[in-house]
């Protein structure tokens, strides 16, 4: 009865606000490991059979207009894997499909003569979206935490200080991520994807 | 009492591959024009086991690992599903070879993935063709009944992947936090949740609410179905439906959290398998969330409004569905 109690009240709480956020350590560790940061559009789709027709990988071609980080020319493709060929769909659960027109940042990485792959999968994707309200080609930010805090930050949904930005609010972000010293990481051990 | 209060912050959310009007805690795909569920339609399920261990991890104990995982889904009670183990290979997953495979493999570009789910399909008809399983061979896999430090839960993985494999997205049923070095779960209150707890512990290996809910509403019989109910409804901004919302039913006698998603543009949900009885409904965005692990990109997600509950309690009848419930948002 007790618990039954706690969860009605809970359910009706705000939770408090973390106003000293700045910049998110999880997009920190994008920026900086990510070895192409690009904001382009998607300008052609194609999935091809790969490994001797074993299985089949989306090439996606990338209209770059300003690189973040790194460069790969003015157009370039990445794999995500996947794809459709004839009457056979390959679905990868939890992998980002793109279609011709997408408006993205991306986070790239490289791995010797492959097609780049996006970094951590979905989570190396920004989609720019017209906002429903103002019309305004906006993004939705990642989670903040302040820079140098030594506390966790409860990420709460519907927080009214994280709203759709502008792309140039985004750009200054990684910008500001790029500038600071580098972030000691603990790779692979939290945050995996599933 | 602190897990406790964690746990009942986290308010559910389900995840749809492809938007569908009804496609609640279902993976859906384009058939003909027309969104379908991905279920399958003969059982039992024959799958092949890759005859590869890694480190910590035989074969044949990952064999019995999978052979577990499948009978936690099995024995949920009022569904009919089944699963047979067909043999080793040396085939591995993800490969389109008509098989359904479960096992390990190393890719270096699925750097921060533990584990993966996929399917072929066949558009014209809608069946499965098959549905391999991937582990990342790259981690360090424990199968310990209380788990190892800095090694993931084999058994907690598998069971996320299998439910994938029957046809459950992913569900937003989880709470996080930021700190230095990452993202850290702190609370799941579902299984389908889609990023996995820290390495070291086995709390992911217990079905929740939401997951048994979804798993009924692909599965259940006809006769237990009509034991339970659902909700359908709208979540509207300013009048205009908004999509990708993600709604949480709250059952005030039992503590139970299932969630679902408004899949269509006029921001209309349906959340199946409910309890009998009184249920608290809220709408909150998923703004804290790679959507793309969750929804399609042709779905024009609004993630720009403050979580709100509806302004009635909803009483879901035994076999039937509370409809027309509103929920009126507000933009941060």
């Amino acid at each position: 009865m007790r618990r039954i109690a706690l969860s009605v009240v809970l359910l009706f709480v705000t939770m408090p606000l973390h106003a000293t956020v700045l910049l998110p350590i999880e997009f920190r560790e994008l920026v900086t490991t990510a070895p192409v940061i690009v904001h382009g559009q998607v300008v052609d789709v194609r999935s091809e059979w790969v490994d001797g027709r074993r299985a089949v990988e989306t090439f996606v071609t990338v209209e770059a207009a300003e690189y973040l980080k790194g460069n790969l020319g003015e157009s370039f493709v990445f794999k995500v894997p996947g794809g459709q060929i004839g009457r056979y769909r390959t679905v990868f659960v939890g992998a980002p499909a793109f279609q011709t027109g997408d408006e993205v940042v991306l986070f790239l990485k490289t791995d010797g003569p492959s097609f780049p792959f996006l970094v951590g999968l979905s989570q190396g994707v920004f989609r720019i979206v017209t906002d429903t309200q103002s019309g305004r080609r906006v993004v939705t930010p990642p989670a903040l935490v302040g820079v140098n805090s030594a506390d966790a930050v409860r990420v709460v949904r519907g927080n009214p200080a994280r709203r759709p930005v502008a792309i140039d609010v985004f750009r200054d972000a990684v910008h500001r991520a790029l500038s600071e010293e580098p972030v000691v990481r603990r790779v692979l051990r939290e945050g995996a994807m599933r | 009492m602190r897990r406790s209060a964690s746990i009942l912050v986290c308010l559910a959310c389900i995840a749809a591959f492809a938007p569908g009007l009804d496609a609640y805690l279902k993976l859906g795909t384009r058939v003909s024009g027309r969104t379908v569920s991905l279920e399958w339609k003969q059982f039992p399920i024959r799958y092949f086991v890759m005859n590869r261990g890694v480190p910590g991890v035989t074969p044949n104990q990952f064999l019995n690992t999978i052979i577990h995982a499948f009978s936690v889904w099995e024995s949920v009670e009022g569904v009919s599903l089944s699963s047979q183990f067909a043999g080793f290979t040396s085939a591995a997953p993800l490969d389109d070879d008509s098989v359904s495979v479960v096992g390990f493999v190393n890719r270096p570009d699925l750097d921060r993935v533990l584990g993966s789910t996929s399917f072929t399909i066949d558009v014209v008809t809608g069946e499965v063709v098959e549905s391999d399983i991937f582990f990342n061979a790259n981690f360090q896999w424990s199968l310990a009944d209380t788990g190892e430090a800095d090694r993931f839960d084999l058994e907690s993985i598998a069971l996320h992947e299998i439910g994938h494999l029957h046809g459950l997205g992913h569900s937003a049923l989880g709470e996080t936090e930021l700190r230095a070095g990452g993202r850290r779960v702190l609370s799941a209150e579902a299984v389908m949740f889609p990023i996995a707890f820290s390495a070291g512990t086995t709390l992911g290996r217990t079905l929740r609410a939401d997951d048994i809910a979804g798993i009924r509403d692909l599965y259940a019989t006809d006769a237990f179905r009509q034991t339970t109910g659902s909700i359908s409804g709208r979540v509207t901004k300013n009048g205009v439906g908004v999509a990708g919302a993600h709604v949480v039913a709250f059952n005030p006698a039992n503590g139970k959290l299932v969630g679902g998603f408004t899949l269509s543009d006029d921001g209309s949900f349906v959340i199946a398998g409910l309890d009998p009885g009184p249920q608290v409904l809220r709408a909150e965005p998923l703004d804290d969330a790679d959507i793309d692990s969750f929804f399609d990109p042709s779905l024009n997600v609004d993630v720009n409004f403050k979580p709100a509950f509806s302004t009635r309690l909803v009483v879901v009848p035994r076999g039937g569905t509370a409809r027309n419930v509103e929920i009126n948002v507000v933009a941060k």
